[in-house]
C-alpha cells in the first residue's frame, strides 16, 4: 500500500503512525484491503446494498423531555475540567 | 429448576466457600478485568430463576458502577453511569453482577489475547487461548465462577470462545436484544449474547432480556415463528480446512443427529467464502465510526500535555489503541474514503445481500443448519499458525449469522484430545426456540463435559 | 461585466423541546453541560433515539418550500473530528434527505417576484460550543445534538441584495411556520453562501464558499465584496480557486481560511441506528395540515383585499401572528380597504408606541384583533372622537378591559346633538358671565376661551365643530 495513502488514512483517522508502525501496521492494512478485493469475483449487478438489518417498523421517539440525573457523574470523568466545562488546549 | 440454577441459588450462603473455591481459579485463568465477588443481590428483586443468581458481564457492557474499560487503555478509567438495557432486565430479575470479564480490545479479536489489561486462559488447558472476543465470559462459566455470563456478538464472539471452553455461547436475532449499554463496534452486525454451561439458564436469560427497548431503535420484540418441531437440518457438503479434531467430533455430531430422527440435509453456502471479506469490510468501516467518540475530551485516556486540541486527540488515540484496533479503524476508514467506498464498502453490502439470500433459501428448504462453530480446536497462545489475519479467515462458519440477523447458538459437542470442541446451529430469524429444541435433544445424548476440576459443589 | 452567481446554505434550529436523538432539553441559557445525557455525550454503549417532532418540521418545511417529499428517507453518519463533535461524526442526511427539488418565490428589493430552486432540505443534529480564553478551549455540550434543518438553494441569487431579502423572507416562513425562531443573533439561523461570477453566456466560474456571516446585512455585503474581489482577480489574470473564506465583519472584507488538503472527506454512510422512515399517507396528511398560506402569497392577498401600500403590507405581514390579528381586526371592522387602512395605521403607530411604552409584544398585550376592530368601529361611529379613540387605546393597556366597557365605564362617550351639550354650554356661560357678554357685545376673540372652556368641560367628548355651531347659536 502505498505510503502517502496510508498516512492520508492514519490522519482522518487521528493516529500517529511512528516509523515501526508505518512498516508492521501498513502491512496488515494492505493485507485486509487486497483479502477485500475477493469480493470482486461475486457478481452483484442490480443487487441493492444491505444498510441495515432486520430493522422493522418506523421507530421514533415523542418529543418530551427525559430528564437526565446523570449530568454531574457525566462531567465528574472529564480528564480535565474547568467549572462545568471540559477543557482542551485553545483552538484558535 | 436445573441443578446447576438451584446450586448457585446458594451463593449467598456459600459465600466463603465460593471465595476459597473462585482464588485459585481465577488466578489461573484471569477471566475478570473487575471482580467484586463480594457483592450481594439486592434483595426482594424478583422471584423467578434468575433470581439471586450473580452473573459475569464482559467489559465493554455497561454496568452502572462498575469499569467500562472495553479491555482498552483508551477507556482504563471510565466508570459506567448508565446500565446496559440487557443488565437492567437481568437486575431486575433479582441477578446481580459480580464482576466485568475480559476480552479482545473493542471486540476486536478471536482470543482475548488483544487485551491491553489482562491475560486470560482456557481452563481446559491455561497454555491456551479461551477464544475471543468474549473469552473471559466464557472461562468464567466455564471455571464456574459464575451460571452465565453476557458478552457480544459481533462475528462470532460468544459462540467461538463458547466452543473453545466447553459451553453455550448464545446469539438471538438481531434486535431482540437491546444494544443500548453495547459500546459499539460494528453496529448493524452486532448483538448481546449470553453463555452458560446451562441451557436452561441461557433460555432464561434471553427470555428476561428479550424485546423492544425505547433506547435502541433497531430493537425488536421477538416475534415467534410458526410453531414445527424440527425436523431437517441443512448440512454443507463442502466443508474444507477442518482441524481433524473438529473434523471428528463433527462427524460424530452428524451420527448423533441423524439417530435422533433428524434429516440430514446437504446444502451448498457458495456465497460462504465470501462472507468473512464481507463482513470484515462492513465492521471495520462501522468501527471506523464507531471509535471515533474516543478523544480523551470528555472522559478516556488523555496524554499529560498537548500543544493544541489535534495533537490532544492523535495523542490520546495512539497511546490509548492497541495495534489491532488501529489496524481496523484504519482498514474501515479506507474502505469509506471517496473515491474506495464504491468499490469496498457498497460492494461488502451488496455481497452481504446475496449471503443473506443463500441463506434464506437454506432455511426454505431446512428447519436449522449445523456447522462447527470453528475450524479448530482452541490455539495455544502465540501460535503462528493462527495471527490475527489467520483468525479472521477462520470466523467464517460464524460470521453468516452477523450478516444476515438471524439467530445462533454454539454448543459442546465434545472433546478431541482433551479439548472442547462445540458445534453450531444457527436458525432463521426469530427461530431461537429451535436452537433450544435442538441442542437440547442433543445434550441428552452427549451430556456437556463439565471442565476437569471445576465445581458447582464449593465446600468440597 | 461579471454577472454574480449566488447559492445560500441556511441553518435553522428548530422549535422542539427535546434534542434530535436524544430526550435531552433543548434549552438555551442554561449552566454548561447540565442538558447532556450520554447519548450526546457521546459515550460509550449509547444509542441516537429519532425525535418525532423534529422529523415532523422538516418535513413541513420541505412541503412549505415545495419539495419533492421523501417516501423513504435515510440517515447518514458524517465523519470528521473537530472537539465540539461528541461523536466526531455527525448524524445528518445525505443519501436520502426528507426533501429535493423544491421552489420558493421572494419580493425582491426591485419590486419584482423572484423564485428560487431548494437543491434539498435535510435534518441532521447540531455541535456543542467553545469557549476560547487564554490557552484554553472550553467545551459546553449543552447544544450538542439540537434538532437543525439544512435548507440549501441552488445558484439561483444574482446579487447581495437579493441574498438578503431572500434570507429574511425565509426567516419569515419558518417563523410563519411555527418551527423556528430563525434569529441570526441568538445562533437559531445561520447562512453560509456560496459566490462565483461569470461573463453573460459562460458556464458557472469558480464557486467559492463564504463563512461566519453572523448577521442578514453581512450577507449582502459579504456578497458585494467577494464578487468584487473575484472580479478584480479574473480583470488582473488570476485564476480563482476553489476555498472556504471567512467574513471579517471588523474589516468587512472576506478573508481566506487556512485550507487542509484531503481533510474534507466525509466518508457518508447510511446510519445504522436509525432505521429508514417510511412515512404513510397519513403522516403526509398531518404535514398538509400544518401548512399555512406563505407570507409572500398572503402579502399579495391582503395587499389586494385591502390596498395597502408597501410599507403597511411589509409591517403588517412581518410575522405570521400581526398578520392574523391585521386580517382578523380589518375583517371585523368591515372589511374593505378602507377598514384595513384604519387598522394598518393603528398598528402601525399608536398601537406600536403602547407596545414600547409597556413593553410588550402584540402576542402578550391585552390588545386583541376584538378589541382593536371595536375601537375602529366605535370611531367610525362617532360614537367616539380621535382623540378619546387613543385614550381608549391607552386604557386597554392599562386596565387591560374591553373598550365598550371601558367606554361605558370612564363616561367617553361622544356628545353628537346638541341637546346634549346645551346644558353644560349653559354652565360654562354661567361660571363666565362677564366673557359671554363681551362676545354678545362683538369681542369675537374671547369666543376661542369660551369655547376652549367647552371642550374641557365635556372632556373632549364633543367635537369642536360642533361646539362652535352651538355657541353661534346661543350666543
Amino acid at each position: 500500500m502505498d505510503i502517502g495513502e496510508l498516512e492520508t488514512t492514519a490522519a482522518l483517522a487521528q493516529i500517529d503512525l511512528g516509523e515501526g508502525d508505518l512498516d508492521r501496521l501498513g502491512a496488515a492494512v494492505s493485507q485486509m484491503l487486497s483479502y477485500f478485493e475477493k469480493m470482486n469475483a461475486l457478481d452483484t449487478e442490480g443487487l441493492e446494498p444491505t444498510t441495515h438489518a432486520l430493522v422493522k417498523d418506523n421507530r421514533v421517539r415523542p418529543d418530551t423531555v427525559v430528564a437526565s440525573d446523570l449530568a454531574d457523574a457525566l462531567i465528574e470523568q472529564a480528564p480535565e475540567r474547568e467549572d462545568r466545562f471540559f477543557v482542551i488546549p485553545n483552538v484558535l | 429448576m436445573s441443578a446447576p440454577a438451584t446450586a448457585w441459588k446458594q451463593f449467598q450462603s456459600k459465600k466463603k466457600a465460593y471465595l476459597d473455591y473462585a482464588g485459585p481459579w481465577e488466578k489461573k485463568i484471569g477471566s475478570f478485568l473487575t471482580f467484586r465477588p463480594e457483592a450481594d443481590p439486592v434483595p426482594g428483586l424478583g422471584a423467578g430463576p434468575l433470581s439471586g443468581l450473580p452473573f459475569g458481564v464482559k467489559d465493554n457492557i455497561a454496568v452502572e458502577g462498575f469499569p467500562l474499560t472495553c479491555g482498552s487503555k483508551m477507556l482504563a478509567n471510565v466508570v459506567s453511569p448508565y446500565d446496559a438495557t440487557v443488565v437492567a432486565r437481568l437486575k431486575a430479575a433479582g441477578a446481580f453482577v459480580i464482576g466485568k470479564t475480559n476480552l479482545d480490545e473493542f471486540g476486536m479479536g478471536s482470543s482475548t489475547d488483544n487485551s491491553a489489561l489482562g491475560k486470560t486462559h482456557n481452563p481446559w488447558d491455561i497454555a491456551r487461548v479461551a477464544g475471543g472476543s468474549s473469552g473471559g465470559s466464557a472461562a468464567a462459566v466455564a471455571a464456574g465462577l459464575v451460571p452465565f455470563a453476557l458478552g457480544t456478538d459481533t462475528g462470532g464472539s460468544v459462540r467461538q470462545p463458547a466452543a473453545f471452553c466447553g459451553v453455550y455461547g448464545f446469539k438471538p436475532t438481531y434486535g431482540v436484544l437491546s444494544r443500548y449499554g453495547l459500546t459499539a463496534y460494528a453496529s448493524s452486525l452486532e448483538t448481546p449474547g449470553v453463555l452458560s454451561a446451562d441451557l436452561d439458564l441461557v433460555r432464561w436469560v434471553f427470555d428476561t432480556c428479550k424485546g423492544r427497548d425505547v433506547h435502541d431503535q433497531t430493537s425488536l420484540d421477538a416475534e415467534a415463528l410458526p410453531p414445527k418441531a424440527v425436523k431437517t437440518i441443512a448440512v454443507l457438503s463442502d466443508l474444507a480446512d477442518l482441524d481433524p479434531e473438529v473434523k471428528a467430533v463433527y462427524e460424530h455430531t452428524l451420527s448423533v443427529l441423524k439417530d435422533l430422527g433428524y434429516a440430514l440435509l446437504p446444502v451448498t453456502l457458495p456465497t460462504l467464502e465470501y462472507a468473512v471479506p464481507s463482513y470484515y469490510t462492513i465492521a471495520m468501516a462501522e468501527a471506523s465510526a464507531n471509535l471515533a467518540r474516543f478523544n480523551g475530551i470528555r472522559y478516556g485516556h488523555r496524554p499529560v500535555y498537548a500543544e493544541n486540541p489535534e495533537h490532544l486527540v492523535r495523542q490520546s488515540r495512539t497511546a490509548g489503541f492497541g495495534d489491532e484496533v488501529k489496524t481496523r479503524i484504519m482498514v474501515g476508514t479506507y474502505v469509506l474514503r471517496s473515491g474506495f467506498q464504491d468499490q469496498f464498502y457498497t460492494k461488502a453490502q451488496k455481497v452481504r445481500t446475496l449471503i443473506r439470500r443463500d441463506l434464506q433459501s437454506v432455511f426454505d428448504r431446512a428447519d436449522l443448519l449445523l456447522s462447527p462453530a470453528f475450524p479448530t480446536p482452541p490455539f495455544v497462545h502465540g501460535d503462528a499458525s493462527m495471527n490475527d489475519f489467520q483468525q479472521k479467515l477462520a470466523d467464517k462458519f460464524t460470521v453468516t449469522a452477523n450478516l444476515a440477523g438471524v439467530p445462533a447458538l454454539a454448543f459442546p459437542a465434545g472433546l478431541a484430545e482433551g479439548l472442547p470442541i462445540g458445534m453450531q446451529f444457527t436458525a432463521p430469524a426469530f427461530g431461537e426456540a429451535r436452537l433450544f429444541e435442538a441442542a437440547a435433544a442433543f445434550a441428552a445424548r452427549v451430556p456437556v463435559v463439565p471442565c476437569p476440576g471445576t465445581s458447582l459443589d464449593w465446600s468440597k | 461585466m461579471y454577472q454574480t452567481v449566488v447559492g445560500l446554505e441556511i441553518h435553522i434550529h428548530l422549535n422542539t423541546k427535546t434534542k434530535a436523538f436524544c430526550g435531552c432539553q433543548a434549552e438555551f441559557g442554561d449552566e454548561p453541560n447540565s442538558n447532556v445525557c450520554p447519548v450526546c455525550l457521546g459515550y460509550p454503549g449509547v444509542l441516537p433515539v429519532l425525535n418525532e417532532e423534529a422529523l415532523n418540521q422538516a418535513y413541513v418545511v420541505a412541503r412549505a418550500l415545495d419539495c419533492s417529499l421523501s417516501k423513504r428517507t435515510l440517515f447518514d453518519r458524517k465523519n470528521y473530528f473537530y472537539p465540539d463533535m461528541p461523536k466526531n461524526y455527525q448524524i445528518t442526511q445525505f443519501h436520502d434527505p426528507v426533501g429535493r427539488d423544491g421552489s420558493i418565490q421572494f419580493l425582491s428589493p426591485d419590486g419584482t417576484v423572484k423564485a428560487v430552486r431548494i437543491h434539498d432540505v435535510h435534518l441532521e443534529e447540531d455541535a456543542g460550543k467553545m469557549i476560547h480564553a487564554g490557552d484554553m478551549s472550553l467545551c459546553d455540550y449543552n447544544r450538542a445534538g439540537y434538532s437543525l434543518l439544512e435548507v440549501v438553494t441552488e445558484p439561483d441569487l444574482t446579487s447581495g441584495e437579493d441574498a438578503e431579502a431572500f434570507l429574511l423572507s425565509f426567516q419569515r416562513l419558518v417563523r410563519y411556520l411555527g418551527v423556528s425562531d430563525g434569529n441570526m443573533d441568538e445562533g437559531s439561523m445561520k447562512c453560509d453562501t456560496n459566490v462565483s461570477i461569470r461573463k453573460a453566456g459562460e458556464p458557472l466560474g469558480t464557486k467559492i464558499e463564504v463563512k461566519n456571516l453572523n448577521s442578514t446585512r453581512f450577507i449582502k455585503k459579504a456578497i458585494e465584496f467577494e464578487s468584487k474581489r473575484q472580479a478584480t482577480a479574473l480583470d488582473g489574470g488570476q485564476k480563482l480557486v476553489q476555498e472556504t473564506r471567512l467574513w471579517n465583519e471588523n474589516r468587512d472584507v472576506t478573508e481566506s481560511m487556512r485550507t487542509k488538503e484531503g481533510s474534507l472527506d466525509y466518508r457518508y454512510f447510511p446510519e445504522p441506528d436509525i432505521p429508514p422512515f417510511v412515512p404513510d399517507a397519513a403522516f403526509f396528511q398531518a404535514i398538509e395540515k400544518r401548512q399555512v398560506e406563505l407570507p409572500l402569497a398572503r402579502r399579495k392577498r391582503l395587499t389586494e383585499a385591502f390596498q395597502l401600500s408597501r410599507e403597511q403590507a411589509d409591517f403588517v405581514t412581518e410575522g405570521r401572528f400581526v398578520a392574523d390579528f391585521f386580517e382578523s381586526a380589518a375583517k371585523a371592522a368591515g372589511g374593505g380597504p378602507t377598514a384595513g387602512l384604519a387598522i394598518a395605521n393603528w398598528l402601525m403607530g399608536d398601537v406600536q408606541k403602547e407596545l414600547n411604552h409597556f413593553g410588550l409584544s402584540l402576542e402578550t398585550s391585552p390588545l386583541t384583533a376584538d378589541r382593536l376592530a371595536k375601537l375602529q368601529i366605535l370611531l367610525d361611529s362617532g360614537r367616539i372622537h380621535i382623540k378619546i379613540a387613543k385614550q381608549l387605546l391607552d386604557a386597554v393597556f392599562e386596565e387591560k378591559k374591553d373598550p365598550e366597557v371601558l367606554l361605558k365605564e370612564k363616561g367617553w362617550e361622544a356628545i353628537t346633538t346638541e341637546e346634549q351639550l346645551s346644558p353644560i354650554v349653559d354652565q360654562v356661560f354661567a361660571k363666565n358671565a362677564n366673557v359671554v357678554e363681551a362676545v354678545k357685545a362683538g369681542d369675537v376673540r374671547q369666543k376661542g376661551y369660551l369655547v376652549g372652556q367647552v371642550m374641557q368641560a365635556t372632556g373632549g367628548r364633543a367635537s369642536p365643530a360642533l361646539v362652535n355651531a352651538l355657541l353661534a347659536k346661543k350666543l
